[in-house]
C-alpha cells in the first residue's frame, strides 16, 4: 500500500486509501467552524457558509471535528483496516 | 460467518488484557485491531503510573514489557516572565521503586497484544468493525470493513475513545466535547547521557498563570509537560475541547503555547534545546473529565452482549496516565463478567450488569474518574495568586495528589484488598520493581512481538 508523509508533522505516516472516513452533511451544517477551529490538520474549510473537507491528507483520526460539532453533520467513521494514520512514536 | 464465546474489539492497552484472561479460561477469543501493527494507531505520551503495575494483571506485573525510563521524581516547575521562580520536587521515591514508567503505545500494545495470542486468543489485525450485529437489542457480534460478519456471545468493547460500536449499539452517546481534551505531542530524540544529565529519572511540569502562554488556561487543560523515554523526549500539552463555554482555536493555540515555550521559557533554550531533534508531532482526544460531569459519567458501560472498557467506557482523568491503569482493571473485571455469564450460559444485561458493580466498587476506577479537585485549578484564574497555584498543583493535580487524604485513600483501600488476596504481594511488588529496573539500565526486555508474526 502506498505511503505518504508530511513535512508540517514528522514521524507519522498514511497508508493506503482511508477513503472519505469523514464527511459532512450540508444540510445540517451552520456554518460554524468549530471543526475548523480544532482540527490541528487544516482538514476543513468554510465554502459558502459550509464547512466542507479540504483534506483528509494529515487527519489523525482524532475525532475533535465530530464531538464539536453539536449539529451533527460530521460523520466520523473508522478508516478500513490497515489504512490511515500510523506512528512509532506515539 | 463465524463464531466465537468472547470478541474484543481494539488491542490497544485494555483489550489485549481482557483477550488474555477470556483465552487463559478456555474461551474461544477474537481479538480485532483495525491497525496493521498494534499500539501504532495509539496516541499518548505516557508514563503509565505505579499502580496499574502493582493492582494491575499478573501477567504484566510478571512479565518484562518495553518501559522507556523508571520514573522516580515528578518536578514541578512554576514559570515566570520564562524563569522558573519555584520548583516542588518533593514528590520523590528511591530507586528501585518507581512512581511510573513510560512507554511508547506500539512496542508496549504489541507486546500485550502478543501475550493475549500466547494464551490461545486469535489477533485479526488490519480489521476494522464497522456496525454492531444487533439482534432484539442484543449485541451478537461485528461486521467489518470486509463484510464478514463475525458473531459472538458476548463483545467487549476497548476501542478508545473515539469508539463507536456502544453508540451504535444504542448503549451510549459521544462524549460531550466539555469532557475531551485535545493534547498535541512533539517527539524528540535525546542522546541517553543528555536525558540522564538533563532529567534523570524524572519528569517535569511547567506551571504558570495564563498571560505567560505556554498552556491552556488553568484547569481547561494539562499544563506544560516533558516526560523522558531512554532516548528522547516527549512534550505535550492539551486543552479541552471547550473553554469557559467556547469552543477554542485549539489549531491555532496549542502550537501557539508550545512555540512560546520553546522560544521563552530558559531552561527549554538553554538546558534542552541544544541537545534535541524533533522526529515526531502526533496529537489526540481523551476524556480526561468523562467521569466528572454526570451525562457522561452515567452512561452505561453494559448491555445486552456487550461489555464497555478503558477509555471507551470514560475511564480516564489527569495528565498522570490515568488512562492505562483503568483500561487494564476494566479489561481484567470485564473479562471475569464475561467468563462467569458464559458458564452460567447468560450474557444479556441481567448478568453483565454484574460488570457495573465491580466497577463501582474498585478503588481506582472510582476516584480516578471522580476526583473533583481536578477542577480546582480553575480557582487560581480567579484568585490569580502564584501561592495558591503552587499550593494546588502539590496538593490535588496528578499523581500528586496521593499525598493527601481524600485521594491517598483509594491507596489504602487498593493495598487492604491486594494483602487480603495475597499476603507475599508487597515482595512481589518490590520484585517487580528491582527487576524492571535493571531490565531498563541492561535494555532488555521481552521480545516485542506476537508470536507467529512478523511485526513489532
Amino acid at each position: 500500500m502506498e505511503v505518504r508523509t508530511s513535512d508540517r508533522f514528522p514521524g507519522v505516516e498514511w497508508v493506503g486509501d482511508p477513503g472519505d472516513f469523514i464527511r459532512v452533511d450540508e444540510s445540517r451544517c451552520d456554518g460554524c467552524a468549530n471543526c475548523v477551529r480544532v482540527c490541528l490538520a487544516e482538514c476543513f474549510e468554510i465554502k459558502d457558509r459550509k464547512a466542507r473537507v479540504r483534506t483528509l491528507a494529515e487527519c489523525m483520526e482524532c475525532a475533535a471535528c465530530w464531538y464539536v460539532c453539536d449539529k451533527e453533520a460530521i460523520m466520523f467513521s473508522w478508516p478500513p483496516g490497515g489504512t490511515g494514520f500510523r506512528t512509532d512514536w506515539g | 460467518m463465524e463464531n466465537c464465546d468472547v470478541l474484543v474489539v481494539g488491542a490497544g492497552f485494555g483489550g489485549p488484557v481482557a483477550a488474555r484472561k477470556c483465552a487463559e479460561a478456555g474461551l474461544d477469543t477474537v481479538l480485532l485491531e483495525r491497525s496493521a501493527i498494534p499500539g501504532e494507531k495509539v496516541v499518548s505520551g505516557l508514563v503509565i503510573p505505579f499502580y496499574g503495575f502493582t493492582f494491575g494483571p499478573d501477567f504484566i506485573r510478571e512479565g518484562n514489557p518495553p518501559i522507556e525510563r523508571p520514573i522516580c521524581k515528578v518536578v514541578n516547575r512554576f514559570v515566570r516572565d520564562g524563569e522558573i521562580y519555584a520548583t516542588d520536587s518533593t514528590l520523590r521515591v528511591p530507586k528501585p521503586l518507581a512512581l511510573g514508567y513510560a512507554a511508547y503505545c506500539k512496542p508496549f500494545c504489541t507486546w500485550l497484544a502478543g501475550r493475549a495470542v500466547e494464551a490461545g486468543a486469535e489477533l485479526r489485525t488490519s480489521t476494522t468493525a464497522v456496525e454492531p450485529i444487533l439482534e432484539k437489542g442484543a449485541v451478537r457480534g461485528v461486521v467489518t470493513d470486509r463484510g464478514e460478519e463475525i458473531r459472538c456471545k458476548v463483545l467487549i468493547d476497548a476501542g478508545g475513545t473515539q469508539n463507536r460500536l456502544a453508540i451504535q449499539a444504542g448503549l451510549r452517546r459521544k462524549y460531550l466535547p466539555e469532557a475531551l481534551e485535545l493534547y498535541m505531542i512533539w517527539d524528540f530524540e535525546m542522546a541517553k547521557e543528555d536525558v540522564d544529565e538533563t532529567f534523570g529519572l524524572s519528569m517535569e511540569f511547567f506551571h504558570a498563570l495564563p498571560e505567560e502562554g505556554i498552556g491552556a488556561p488553568l484547569g481547561y487543560g494539562s499544563t506544560l509537560y516533558i516526560f523522558t523515554y531512554r532516548e528522547s523526549i516527549h512534550p505535550g500539552l492539551g486543552q479541552f475541547l471547550v473553554t469557559r463555554g467556547e469552543i477554542p482555536n485549539l489549531a491555532r493555540l496549542l502550537p501557539r503555547y508550545f512555540e512560546n515555550f520553546q522560544e521563552k521559557v530558559t531552561r527549554w533554550r538553554r538546558d534542552i534545546a541544544p541537545k534535541v531533534r524533533l522526529r515526531a508531532v502526533t496529537w489526540d482526544v481523551c476524556p480526561i473529565y468523562a467521569g466528572l460531569i454526570p451525562e457522561t459519567r452515567n452512561m452505561p458501560i453494559c448491555g445486552d452482549g456487550i461489555l464497555v472498557i478503558g477509555d471507551a467506557a470514560g475511564f480516564e482523568a489527569s495528565a498522570f496516565g490515568d488512562g492505562v491503569p483503568s483500561a487494564w482493571f476494566s479489561a481484567e473485571l470485564a473479562a471475569d463478567v464475561a467468563i462467569e455469564a458464559l458458564r452460567r450460559g447468560d450474557t444479556s444485561r441481567s448478568v453483565l450488569a454484574a460488570y457495573e458493580d465491580k466497577v463501582r466498587e474498585h478503588p481506582y476506577i472510582t476516584w480516578i474518574i471522580t476526583d473533583w479537585r481536578r477542577w480546582d485549578l480553575r480557582k487560581v484564574l480567579v484568585s490569580r495568586s502564584e501561592t495558591e497555584l503552587r499550593r494546588m498543583i502539590r496538593d490535588h493535580w496528578g499523581i500528586g495528589a496521593f499525598r493527601y487524604r481524600y485521594s491517598g485513600r483509594p491507596l489504602v483501600k487498593a493495598l487492604r484488598e491486594a494483602l487480603r488476596r495475597d499476603p507475599r504481594a508487597p515482595l512481589k511488588w518490590m520484585e517487580m520493581f528491582t527487576r524492571y529496573y535493571h531490565n531498563w539500565e541492561e535494555n532488555r526486555f521481552d521480545p516485542v512481538s506476537v508470536p507467529g508474526r512478523e511485526i513489532g
